[in-house]
């Protein structure tokens, strides 16, 4: 990087200072230099070339926190991100610079029993993109292990390098649901987290998708990506009843597996209630932390509740997915930013306010 | 049978007349006639020896009705048995008039795709004995599918040929959940169904199990059948994070499996905080049909 002339400020050295956008306090965002750590032996330096935004994003730019993570002091935001290899460390064997990239946001500690079983994704020890106290990745550029940077085929596009991270999460889901070809899917929710997982249960086989939401729109993009049928739903519990009988109607035959991807009691009842007996509602969503759900009917037919958080070893898959046009993620990114104060602002009011925005990336 | 001389009465040719304890009304429950239906080629006639007593057979006494389930006509109750084959049809090949057998209650259609999948337990044809409408097995005899009919080694009593019954909710419980010799597992209840869940945890392999209950003497009861150890909790939710803590302690390395054999909000909430990342939460008791439950903090790990 030359001496002067680049918009985002240089040193007396020349050399490039690195920017983030920094979560400060409520509703306050700035772009901010953000110190690199040294390149260690395993590690990647990347410059950042797309990332999306998150609803967890936008929900600590309006809480400060989410669940038990408090944002105790500034941290960088941002984790679904793709980009450029710019230096790799001495003992990284299967990157270049200039290398296009897709990158795993967390780093687990491979020491403890969770992760030595491959469940890495729930390991306690967990250092995350911008879940706290863990700084984020909508920067110029980051230091992150080469491991879990993954090569884009030619013909992957580093936006669509950044939608593997919400794609692994419907595909994460649908392993652990078991989706393939004779497996009936519901989707509860038709928003980024439902589209994803509704895209991902097609590449796994699954003949027959219905999937629900409150909002017409968001049901006619689902439609569009493909779902079979869509039914609209409300968020009136004494509706219950009813949209689980539209619902079964609307599927023809039995549902073998729900995705709550929006994670309510009321969305969690529905799902038990039309999933068959023997089936499984996998719990995607974290609308509620407690809730109140017809949990003995589905027990006594033994529909088993299964959890999701996150990830692990998605993103050959995802890629593989995306490469081979199994699955299209693009229809998903609706409105696009570049990387300065007003349009990181703008960004996040746009994913904040929902409507038509389904995906906001930023192209760095 | 001879003609005259027996207790429950014979008709005028001598023939045995078989009675069967019947659900009449709420708390109403009479020793009456029951008819035998005849014997098919695949059937057993049984004299049933020993029949115990769950709690959804005193719920029925009580209520006449178990959740969607409702007793519209008299019907006879019970169904843990056990007793000797009469007589067999003529199709049956792997029992004798003699045998000692342990019974399985429920009839499966073996027609749909649940039954043909193996989990038959989920037939929606299912006909099981004292769920209405279908007769159960307090009675002198019964008739019964031959393939239900396991037969009892000598050194198993007929008593414990009944209890096949509520231990074989135990044994599924743990094949569900996979329990085996590295599965810590914690127990929600110490009353007949979590006791039978424990020993079949304990038979699986469970190298360490903690039982939890609100009353002492079930608490000692299951530390005398092997319990590592026992946790003494309430009925207030407001007890549940303190619950948690201690159960934790009690079991020392992380639990694996809980089996809620109660089924109240309280229970899971408290198994599903108790519960290992990772880890499973069968729910086997039928205590609440809706429930308040943390369930996203579970889902999340």
């Amino acid at each position: 990087m030359g001496k002067g002339g680049m918009s985002h400020g240089n040193t007396d050295e020349g050399k490039e200072v690195n920017m983030a956008a920094w979560l400060l306090g409520i509703n306050d965002i700035k772009i901010l230099p953000f110190n690199l750590p040294p390149l260690g032996a395993h590690d990647a330096r990347i410059r950042m070339k797309a990332v999306g935004i998150c609803g967890s994003d936008v929900h600590y730019l309006k809480a400060m926190k989410l669940a038990d993570f408090i944002v105790k002091e500034p941290m960088v935001i941002g984790h679904e991100c793709a980009g450029i290899i710019e230096e790799v460390g001495a003992e990284v064997k299967h990157l270049l610079p200039g290398d296009r990239v897709a990158i795993e946001p967390g780093i687990s500690c491979w020491r403890c029993n969770l992760c030595k079983d491959g469940r890495y994704n729930l390991c306690p020890e967990m250092k995350f993109f911008a879940t706290p106290p863990i700084h984020g990745s909508l920067a110029n550029q980051i230091v992150h292990p080469a491991d879990l940077c993954f090569k884009l085929p030619e013909n992957v596009s580093l936006e669509e390098g950044a939608m593997c991270e919400p794609l692994s999460v419907g595909v994460h889901a649908c392993r652990r649901a078991n989706v393939g070809p004779e497996t009936n899917v519901l989707v509860m929710g038709a928003g980024p987290i439902g589209l994803v997982t509704m895209l991902a249960a097609r590449a796994f086989g699954s003949p027959r998708i219905v999937i629900v939401d409150v909002d017409d729109h968001r049901l006619s993009v689902a439609k569009e990506l493909g779902a079979n049928q869509t039914v609209k739903v409300s968020t009136n519990s004494n509706d219950l009843r009813d949209e689980v009988e539209r619902i079964k109607e609307a599927m023809g035959g039995g549902i073998d597996i729900s995705f709550d991807c929006a994670g309510f009691s009321k969305t969690m009842s529905t799902a038990l209630g039309a999933t068959c007996s023997g089936g499984k509602v996998c719990l995607v969503g974290m609308g509620h932390t407690e809730m109140t759900v017809p949990l003995a009917p589905a027990a006594v037919r033994e529909v088993d509740v299964v959890g999701i958080f996150r990830y692990k070893n998605t993103w050959p898959l995802c890629i593989e997915f995306l490469q081979s046009g199994k699955i299209d993620v693009k229809p998903l990114i609706t409105h696009r930013f570049g990387f300065s104060q007003k349009e990181v602002e703008d960004a996040f009011e746009t994913s904040a306010l929902g409507g038509t925005a389904i995906k906001v990336m930023f192209n760095l």
